[in-house]
């Protein structure tokens, strides 16, 4: 093995990298592991708390094609946490993937990032994959998770799991056919509404941060080329508790009898499962709908649901007002809930946007 | 006999906070329908129907699934940890 090189000599061997010398000079990263993060073209599916930590850390890490999918817009709300953005953002009415994009530039004009306001869906997430090295989730629901784990399966492609709430938060890194996948852990996602979300439960800065700090390093590692360093656990934690865990889950891989990964159906990526969504004409409203395996207990959403509005429910439905945004930014929506997990969610025609809150503040 | 059961935050407010709690049973089934008993509405959130728990919720004793252990009859001894691990969607 050469011997270790100098900043001074890592900044003559490719002026190019002169920026990424700190980086560089962790040994097992090197010239060599920083020109494959430059060579790296990386999906970002979600680019709110968790999606907004990753861009930034990635950009600045030199990973060299990012492209970032959102479907929502910020509000005065989404600054506690997600560090892109800041308040010139909200007046200027900017999408989250657009203002992630104008960022980066400021940050890293090596980086080169595409911007994409969309849903992620069946119908779009193979092209959008397409050349990737890596998907990386910066979603807030699980539908969208399950997608990318399917389309993670049938291409080949590595991808992060992450997820966090309150101080809590999950990530494990998913390989296909050389670990468990997503579905080998957790199978089925809660019923809607039985979960308590980031906008019904809250979330700290400091958790998202050590998550998508989390997913970051084994992006690094994984796309520099590192892959014997690369966690083979479920990373769980919970700040406030003081508790950290490394969950053991490699024979998951073996022993579940997994439908995606072990038997091959791969049931969101074919639009069998999740959720659909009709615009209801005239009306200016979308209803959802999100299949569940068991009738909803209003009672509980109602209790999850009053840290945002004022919810009220009989047997058949749910209602419940939800007031986003400030000043002349305010939108006002109104979600109906029926028993068995279909919702109208009033105040928009835009698929994308009543999937966003239903995401928000129902959970799927 | 004691193991400890950690509640995760997400099922704390069937618990009213309580985050954990010490249990006597000797295997996994027993300290769950503990956990269950002294917290009304936790049965529904772990469990499909007796006997079978919910695919959206794992168990782990010191780190371990029990689903490839002995599942619920999973024996637990003095000084166990035992960790439900519920799947988590926010981000
Ligand atoms: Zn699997």
């Amino acid at each position: 093995m050469a011997l270790s090189q100098t900043a001074s000599e890592l900044e003559k061997a490719d002026p190019s990298l002169a920026r990424y010398n700190r980086q560089m000079l962790w040994e097992p990263i090197g010239i060599d592991g920083q020109r494959k993060l430059r060579d790296s073209r990386v999906l970002m599916v979600g680019c709110g708390a968790l999606g907004t930590v990753l861009a930034n850390t990635l950009a600045r890490a030199g990973i060299g094609h990012l492209t970032i999918v959102d479907r929502d817009f910020i509000e005065l709300n989404n600054l506690q946490r997600q560090v892109l953005f800041d308040e010139q953002d909200i007046a200027d009415q900017l999408p989250k993937a657009e203002a992630a994009k104008r960022k980066i530039a400021a940050i890293n004009s090596a980086v080169h990032v595409e911007a994409v306001v969309a849903d992620v869906n069946h119908t779009n997430i193979e092209q959008l994959a397409a050349g990737k090295h890596l998907l990386l989730d910066g979603t807030d629901n699980f539908e969208t998770r399950f997608l990318i784990n399917d389309t993670s399966i049938k291409t080949g492609i590595p991808w992060i799991y992450g997820a966090c709430i309150s101080a809590m938060g999950l990530g494990m890194v998913i390989r296909p056919g050389i670990t468990p996948c997503l579905r080998c852990i957790f199978e089925t996602s809660p019923p809607p509404g039985m979960n308590p979300t980031c906008d019904t439960a809250g979330v700290l800065g400091p958790t998202v941060n050590v998550v998508a700090s989390w997913q970051a390093m084994e992006a690094i590692k994984l796309l520099s080329g590192n892959i014997a360093a690369l966690s083979p656990f479920m990373f769980s934690f919970d700040m406030w508790d003081n508790r950290y865990q490394q969950l053991r889950v490699a024979k998951a891989r073996e022993l579940a009898d997994c439908p995606a990964c072990k038997h091959g159906e791969l049931e969101y990526l074919s639009g069998k499962f999740g959720g659909s969504t009709t615009t209801l004409c005239g009306r200016n409203a979308v209803q959802i709908s999100q299949p569940s395996g068991s009738r909803i207990d209003f009672e509980h959403v109602a209790k999850n649901l009053s840290a945002v509005g004022k919810p009220s429910f009989n047997k058949f439905m749910l209602k419940c007002p939800i007031v986003q945004g400030q000043g002349d930014n305010q939108k006002e929506y109104e979600i109906t809930l029926f028993s068995d997990g279909r919702a109208i969610i009033k105040g928009t025609n835009d698929a994308a946007t009543a999937k966003a809150i239903y995401a928000k503040y129902v959970g799927s | 006999m004691a193991v400890k059961v950690r509640i995760p935050t997400p099922l704390r407010s069937l618990t009213n906070g309580v985050d954990s709690l010490d249990a006597l049973g000797t295997d996994v089934q027993s300290v769950l329908a503990e956990v269950c008993q002294r917290f009304e509405g936790m049965d529904k959130r772990l469990f499909k129907q007796p006997g079978e728990l919910n695919r959206f919720v794992n168990i782990y004793v010191n780190n371990e699934d029990i689903r490839f252990m002995d599942n619920l009859s999973t024996p637990v001894k003095d000084g166990d940890d035992i960790s439900i691990v519920p799947a988590i969607a926010g981000g």
